[in-house]
């Protein structure tokens, strides 16, 4: 199979699409990771918000792209107030009761779907702009999924900039650095870890809704999202852009390239990959830590 | 006088009371719901050795649960093994398969421990649910329960299996409750407290988290593989993330680090999802909701308030005398 060119291109070009959303998952989570040590096991939960969010406006407005800008908000909004209500006053807690704490959002989450659009798996079209197929390498391929390739190389480039170029994104850097000195030299690190968890929030809703018209919408899709996700940013490293990109980059391809030559053994490779990595280079393959 | 492990037992003594109470009493469907409890209590009992005592959270709990429910029913099934055979080959498997896992996540700690024991979980539940050696997302059935016509029993009637996983659990509770108290089991506490002072004294730290994550392992497997001879019917839903957030559920509701809270906690959880089940179909939501008030407001889950009433009652004894 593999020695048909077309074949190879068409799966790389799957990849890549999976790769992009598992980066747009991954980076937020990764980040609020770097900063407080602490991760948000409910990240797969507010993606399926998105998702579903979405659904509602496009069956509302009839747009795409009225959901594509409006259900980020609603989730960051979502993850603003679980932000607020119950993280913050576990903050002084220890870190594995703020992660208990997100577990459990996973149940509730998982049943307010259920009980808001039901049982049933859902699906949305992709905007009419996007719909037709692009021929590449003598095969039709969907013009959409070109779209969530180069969307999410996009957000990749807007996130580099404005951790390399604003003042927030040497904030962001120093946080993750060193927490202690950060806020010692007086830089507001809980502020700009809120700030930085409700983008998280946006970009895991703006997922959602960009998978929405590829994958299929069921309660389930949160977590088993999450677990890739979980993967990309140990194995990538956590806090760190260049890991979040890479990691996605490498799951996206092993799963994809999994699927199709050895559907039994896919999953054990990618858990097999992380393990390897945990032993050889904890930090993950791109350290967002100078090493001390 | 009034020691925290001799109010353990007591606690215990009464756990097995209300037990005897509701085995005497008890109708078909109730001796249902005492296998559940028991067979959740010796999964919870394993979880919180880890948990409670070392400090190591896992949130993968079920996949040795899973491989003891799974080794149970292809040894019996596909290779001919007696019950017996098969069972003490899946509390072997489920030791083996931690020990492997063990090999490389107890060098980590904290939410990298969690992230690596929830992947591997679902690594071996994608596995299971996918490859058809071991029927797949179909399951397995025609499992067999323990012989013991040796003794007159036959475990095929309810109320018989009730008494033998109930002495499963109390002689698991018992086992446990000595490693806790041996030296062994200080050292483990200690590691929970302070990892840093006991690599200073001279304790190889991994080495005793890898022997109690394969101890717990063990437990879990035999507990899985009671599972699988209760029901006569295994399938990958056994390994699935919700099954190891349930036991460890049950070990934060119930108390961790108690031993017997996770007991308490097994009977309370295993109730109460019949009872809400009954009322709704979102009964997860509930749970989740009480898990969450439970980590926030009452970090010591039911045990600790139990334990609490004993520490005013020794603080009153003390202020009369």
């Amino acid at each position: 199979m593999l020695s048909d060119p077309t074949f190879l291109a068409i799966q790389v070009l799957n990849g890549l699409q999976l790769a992009s959303l598992l980066f747009l998952l991954s980076v937020g989570l990764s980040v609020v990771f770097g900063l407080m040590n602490f991760i948000n096991l409910a990240h797969g939960t507010l993606y399926m918000l998105g998702a579903y969010i979405g659904l509602s406006l496009v069956r509302w407005t009839g747009s795409y792209w009225i959901a594509f800008a409006i259900a980020p908000l609603c989730v960051a909004a979502i993850g603003a107030v679980f932000h607020v209500v119950l993280l913050r006053r576990m903050q002084a807690a220890s870190p594995m009761r703020q992660v208990l704490v997100t577990f459990g959002l996973i149940y509730v989450g998982l049943d307010s779907v259920r009980y808001f659009w039901g049982d049933y798996s859902h699906s949305f079209d992709a905007p009419e702009s996007l719909a037709g197929m692009v021929h590449l390498f003598g095969e039709s391929y969907p013009a959409y999924r070109l779209f969530v390739i180069a969307f999410g190389l996009g957000v990749l480039l807007v996130l580099y900039l404005a951790l390399e170029k604003t003042r927030l994104g040497a904030v962001v850097r120093a946080g993750v650095d060193d927490t202690e000195t950060a806020s010692a030299i007086g830089l507001n690190v809980s502020g700009t870890f809120f700030l930085v968890f409700c983008l998280g929030c946006a970009l895991a809703g703006l997922a959602g809704v960009v998978a929405a018209p590829v994958l299929s919408i069921y309660p389930g899709m949160g977590i088993s999202i999450l677990i890739s996700t979980l993967i990309v940013v140990v194995v990538g490293g956590p806090g760190s852009l260049a890991g979040a990109a890479f990691g996605a980059l490498l799951v996206g391809m092993v799963e994809t390239f999994g699927q199709v030559l050895a559907p039994s053994y896919a999953g054990m490779v990618l858990y097999g990959l992380m393990a390897l990595v945990l032993v050889v280079r904890p930090a993950g393959l791109f350290p967002a830590r100078a090493s001390r | 006088m009034l020691g925290a492990e001799r109010w353990r037992t007591a606690t215990a003594v009464l756990m097995v009371a209300i037990a005897a109470v509701a085995w005497w009493n008890a109708g078909y469907f109730a001796h249902e719901l005492i296998q559940q409890v028991a067979i959740l209590a010796i999964f919870a009992m394993s979880l919180d050795l880890l948990v409670g005592f070392t400090g190591m959270v896992s949130l993968g709990h079920a996949a040795f649960f899973g491989l003891g429910a799974y080794a149970t029913a292809a040894l019996q099934v596909m290779f001919g093994w007696t019950v017996l055979e098969a069972m003490a080959g899946a509390i072997g498997v489920g030791a083996i398969g931690a020990l492997l896992v063990g090999s490389f996540a107890v060098r980590l700690s904290g939410v990298f421990f969690i992230m690596v024991t929830l992947a591997v979980g679902e690594a071996l539940h994608a596995y299971l649910f996918k490859d058809r050696a071991f029927g797949g997302d179909d399951g397995m059935g025609g499992i067999e329960r323990l012989d013991l016509s040796a003794i007159g029993l036959s475990l095929d009637d309810p109320v018989a299996f009730s008494v033998f996983v109930i002495g499963v659990a109390v002689a698991v509770y018992v086992f446990l409750e000595t490693i806790v108290r041996s030296p062994f089991g200080r050292i483990l506490q200690a590691i929970h407290s302070n990892p840093a002072r006991v690599r200073a004294l001279g304790c190889p730290v991994p080495r005793y988290k890898l022997a109690v994550f394969t101890l717990a392992g063990a437990i879990a497997a035999l507990a899985g593989s009671l599972s699988a001879q209760h029901t006569a019917f295994i399938s990958p839903e056994l390994l699935t993330w919700t099954t190891s957030g349930e036991v460890l559920i049950v070990v934060i509701v119930g108390g961790m680090g108690s031993l017997i809270g996770p007991v308490v906690g097994a009977a309370v959880v295993v109730l109460a999802t019949h009872y809400v089940s009954g009322l709704t179909n979102y009964w997860m939501m509930i749970m989740g909701l009480f898990f969450i008030a439970v980590v926030v407001f009452a970090g010591n889950g039911l045990y600790g308030t139990i334990d609490a009433f004993r520490i005013q009652l020794s603080r009153w004894t003390r202020a009369t005398r």
